[in-house]
């Protein structure tokens, strides 16, 4: 481990987040809370003096390897997390640490499980700094990171590998920070967009922000207590729209903005993602057309959960716990399968799915012809055997923590559906589940114990598992030797 | 934020097809130099090692393929750069290239078939430059046995003129005379520059040598040794060398120094290698065996040769052998690295001098990228920084008429300080007098102590 590089690179994470964290304070001044907002300006100045003492020396020993990149994400976030929590503490609006943690861990992974019962209770520049998390964290700070400082040789590379979601992190520009700088600019023009929809809905500024905010990262902490059960159709139209956009992969729009809409149309995954969505809501249709009434209204009920979870965000737009059991079981699939790999959602992520499944059929071939050889096709490419056993021990991983997950919350004793489900919605991103974590409930109640390994899953999951349980490894603690020429 | 945005005009959009040795010294290179590069390899793990080293995007496949270099981007590239093993595919992925893309291209070309044609076929498929680092390394080589009197050397016109530089001894019969003086251009050298106390004259024909001064010229590599003969600066010469090895850069190598009537011996393992080597170069000597073994290398005259060249495909043998004739005699030995791995290892060897190829070509590709930032929009074949950065000499492709051609030189009202140094009409190499004229169609190289020429037509004044 080369931790001199690592601290650089975390110091300049906290100096990024204290930049962040101007906002809500400036939101504070806005709205006349200054005695709340005074928490922020605290915690940024301590975060800007660690981050730049950090930062201050460039280390001069450089080499850079993924072990280094998975740590220095995990340790990142982790640190992020832990500080980003601590105005909320010291404002009193979330008063106990670990719940504070838990809830700015769910900001950041973009999960949207909350802690609060009342969050109409909370300041505005909380409330701002809790949909702000969001925002950040759907595209990664390591991405910010690179777009505006300037890294050595390997640096890159291992880092976006480390902090991007899909099976094979490619580039669409030669240079990392062009890349980082394209993906920043569609987020924020496709934020902007956004709001503009909702103020014509209107929505006022601050809640159009705080919505885009929430929808762009795919976080989904709602402003109010019922999520967006009481909002006009046409606000929930167009979060639905937006969900589901900000659920595909970035690519396509990089397609799309460089003229090559063919290509756009014949992405692979965005078809798979699309083509679920539109199977899932016929099912759904079936299944509802007689609970809810009036077509239009199932119609949109359905797209808003389905494009709520699926893209891993997290909203109602109504109280999906008393749908019938055919519904909510396609839910929970959706939970698992996520949104596009290279977008702000989470899951399992749809490409892996895809490989899969391909897998397995050509597994089942090669049981009747034995002496077959096939190869496993994606976007028209060949899947080298390396991503297709990294998708498989992912996929056994993911399923190894999530089985453990549910051993260690059920130690409470709640019932099975939902340790089941708040654990789906946590390691997916997703915030609620079923039952006692539903739409109108939260996770209030679990035990701090709880909420730690809850919290331990949404990072795991938002940074896809590896880069956490490395953490566990002594060996990657090991310092480097030195050679002394 | 706006910064962050703004565009760096100056960084090209390069692809490199291949992830050889080569490959990879370029991909660092020109990502290091802030330019947009893809790579193209058909082996994933290539593509991958070159990726996670360097800034640079990758893409998996055939790079002649049309839709591979679509992929790649080519239609919005400036620059493609052929370095796959195959010389063909080499040329076939930068003619597609230029047939969709209009950027330039760079080839690398080594098979000795094609190394007399290499001016034809740049021209005929309209390459940018073709690239040959085994010539080159033979080119480098016959250099340093040829002329111990250089202080330094700087190829132009692709290797068919160099720019030489040496320090003038005492009581040489220059001292004290003027340039006008000496019938340098009788003999095909120009001299180009003259370094004295630390100031630099780019020289029009009154200056006055004096002892110590750094005396630069330009010649083709036969005139530059005819020069040294007449000016009686005794050169050590080497009179003949042994080579290890029979691959192409022995081949060049021989075939060079033979021209240079340098004796050779070549030895050689495998039989049908050596009768081809035979029949390629009759003025050589073949010798079948293997180089490796003490007692024919004594044999052949190890202890007596004046200069000894291993050049087999091993890095390791190669230095055993140098450091095996450095222990038994005097000749001057030259050890060529292919890997640039263990240079500080290698650094202390007593090994003579070291040539690494694969840095010789990136270079040359390097200096060509640099020019081409330069010469966007305007007709600069190359440009090169010569005499520690306070003189350019330009390379200028003459493709139509102006005002500087179809006039002999001494009619043409030219700025001081600047000299025609070279005009290659053609592959063939005149160095100008006041009665030559400058012709569309040739390459021209002009040195000058100003900067920043855009055309040929700034060299007036």
């Amino acid at each position: 481990m080369n931790y001199r590089v690592v601290a650089y690179i975390l110091g300049w994470v906290l100096n990024i987040e204290a930049a962040f964290m101007l906002v809500p304070y400036l939101v504070s001044l806005i709205y006349g809370e200054q005695e709340k907002g005074m928490a922020f300006v605290w915690v940024m100045l301590g975060a800007a003096a660690v981050g730049t003492l950090m930062v201050i020396k460039k280390p001069k020993d450089t080499t850079f390897y993924l072990k280094e990149g998975f740590v220095t994400v995990a340790l990142s976030w982790i640190m992020m997390s832990a500080v980003g929590a601590l105005p909320f503490v010291i404002n009193g609006d979330i008063p106990h640490y670990v719940d504070a943690f838990f809830e700015t861990v769910s900001g950041f992974t973009t999960t949207g499980a909350s802690i609060l019962s009342d969050v109409e209770a909370l300041a505005r520049c909380s409330m701002f700094w809790r949909c702000f998390t969001h925002w950040i964290g759907g595209m990664g700070v390591l991405v910010f990171l690179l777009a505006i400082v300037p890294m050595a040789g390997g640096t890159h590379m291992n880092l976006m590998k480390a902090e991007s979601p899909g099976p094979s992190v490619g580039k669409i520009v030669p240079k990392v920070k062009n890349n980082a700088i394209f993906l920043y600019s569609i987020y924020i023009v496709m934020t902007v967009v956004m709001v503009i929809f909702l103020l014509v809905g209107d929505m006022s500024l601050y809640d159009s922000i705080c919505t885009a905010f929430g929808t762009a990262g795919t976080g989904g902490f709602g402003l109010y207590n019922d999520s967006f059960m009481s909002q006009s159709p046409y606000i929930q139209w167009v979060v639905t729209v937006f969900m589901i956009l900000f659920g595909v992969n970035f690519g396509v729009y990089f397609l799309i903005a460089t003229g090559k809409l063919k290509d756009a149309f014949k992405h692979e995954e965005a078809r798979a993602y699309f083509a679920i969505i539109f199977v899932a809501a016929a099912i759904m249709f079936i299944d509802l057309r007689d609970v809810i009434k009036g077509t239009g209204e199932v119609l949109r009920h359905i797209f808003f959960q389905i494009g709520s979870i699926m893209t891993t965000t997290g909203f109602a737009s109504v109280d999906f716990d008393q749908w019938p059991e055919t519904s909510k079981t396609v839910l929970v699939l959706l939970m698992f399968i996520g949104a596009c790999a290279g977008s702000t959602g989470g899951g399992i992520k749809v490409v892996r799915i895809l490989i899969l499944f391909k897998t397995f059929v050509k597994e089942i071939i090669s049981f009747l012809h034995p002496r077959s050889v096939k190869k496993v096709k994606s976007e028209g490419k060949v899947v080298e055997h390396e991503i297709l056993r990294a998708t498989n021990v992912y996929f056994a991983t993911f399923m190894f923590l999530f089985v453990g997950s549910i051993l260690l919350i059920s130690l409470e004793g709640k019932d099975m559906v939902t340790n089941f489900t708040a654990v789906a919605a946590t390691i997916n991103n997703i915030g609620p589940g079923l039952s006692l974590v539903g739409p109108t409930g939260n996770f209030g109640f679990f035990s701090d114990f709880s909420k730690l390994v809850l919290s331990f899953d949404m990072l795991a999951g938002r940074l896809e598992l590896f880069p956490l349980l490395l953490l566990f490894c002594p060996s990657v603690w090991k310092p480097k030797k030195r050679l002394n020429v | 934020m706006a910064g962050i945005f703004s565009k760096n005009d100056k960084s090209l959009k390069i692809i490199i097809v291949g992830c050889g040795k080569v490959g990879m010294a370029l991909a660092e290179r020109l990502s290091h130099e802030k330019h947009d590069v893809t790579v193209i390899d058909t082996d994933s793990d290539k593509v991958t090692k070159a990726t996670t080293l360097y800034d640079v995007m990758g893409v998996t496949g055939n790079g002649a393929s049309f839709n591979v270099q679509n992929e790649a981007g080519i239609n919005k590239t400036d620059l493609i750069i052929a370095v796959t093993p195959s010389d063909e595919l080499n040329l076939l992925c930068c003619t597609i290239a230029q047939k969709v893309g209009e950027c330039a291209a760079i080839a690398r070309v080594r098979n000795p078939d094609y190394s007399d044609e290499l001016s034809y076929l740049r021209k005929q498929l309209g390459l940018s430059l073709i690239i040959n680092p085994e010539l080159e390394t033979a080119r480098e080589m016959s250099r340093l046995l040829r002329l111990p009197n250089a202080i330094s050397m700087n190829s132009f016109a692709k290797g068919h003129v160099e720019l030489v530089k040496f320090k003038l001894p005492e009581n040489n019969m220059l001292v004290g005379k003027k340039i006008k003086d000496i019938g340098a251009s009788n003999l095909g050298v120009l001299i180009c520059g003259i370094e004295s106390e630390g100031t630099l004259d780019i020289p029009d024909g009154s200056n006055v040598f004096k002892t110590g001064d750094l005396v630069s010229f330009i010649a083709t590599p036969i005139n530059t040794l005819k020069f040294f003969k007449h000016i009686g600066m005794k050169s050590k010469h080497v009179k003949d060398c042994i080579i290890v090895g029979g691959g192409k850069t022995s081949y060049y190598l021989a075939k060079q120094l033979t021209e240079m009537n340098i004796s050779v011996k070549l030895i050689e393992k495998d039989m049908e290698s050596c009768e081809e080597l035979s029949t390629l170069l009759p003025k050589a000597l073949i010798i079948n065996g293997d180089g490796a073994d003490e007692s024919l290398l004594f044999e052949e005259g190890i202890k007596e040769t004046g200069s000894f060249i291993p050049l087999t495909g091993l890095d390791e043998e190669n230095i055993l052998l140098t450091l095996f004739a450095k222990k038994y005699s005097k000749a001057k030995v030259i050890t060529k690295i292919n890997r640039g791995t263990f240079n500080d290892v290698i650094d202390g060897l007593d090994i003579g001098s070291v040539i690494y190829p694969r840095y010789m070509s990136t270079e040359t590709i390097v200096k060509y990228v640099r020019g081409m930032q330069n010469s966007i929009g305007s007709n600069i074949e190359t440009l090169y920084h010569i005499f520690e950065n306070r003189a350019e000499a330009i390379e200028f492709e003459i493709t139509e008429e102006s005002q500087v051609t179809g006039k002999p030189l001494m009619e043409l009202n030219l700025k001081t300080d600047l000299l025609v140094a070279c005009i290659n009409r053609k592959g063939k190499i005149i160095i100008p007098r006041g009665n030559d004229t400058i012709q569309p169609g040739d390459t021209v190289v002009i040195i000058t102590a100003h900067t920043g020429f855009k055309d040929v037509r700034d060299i007036l004044k």
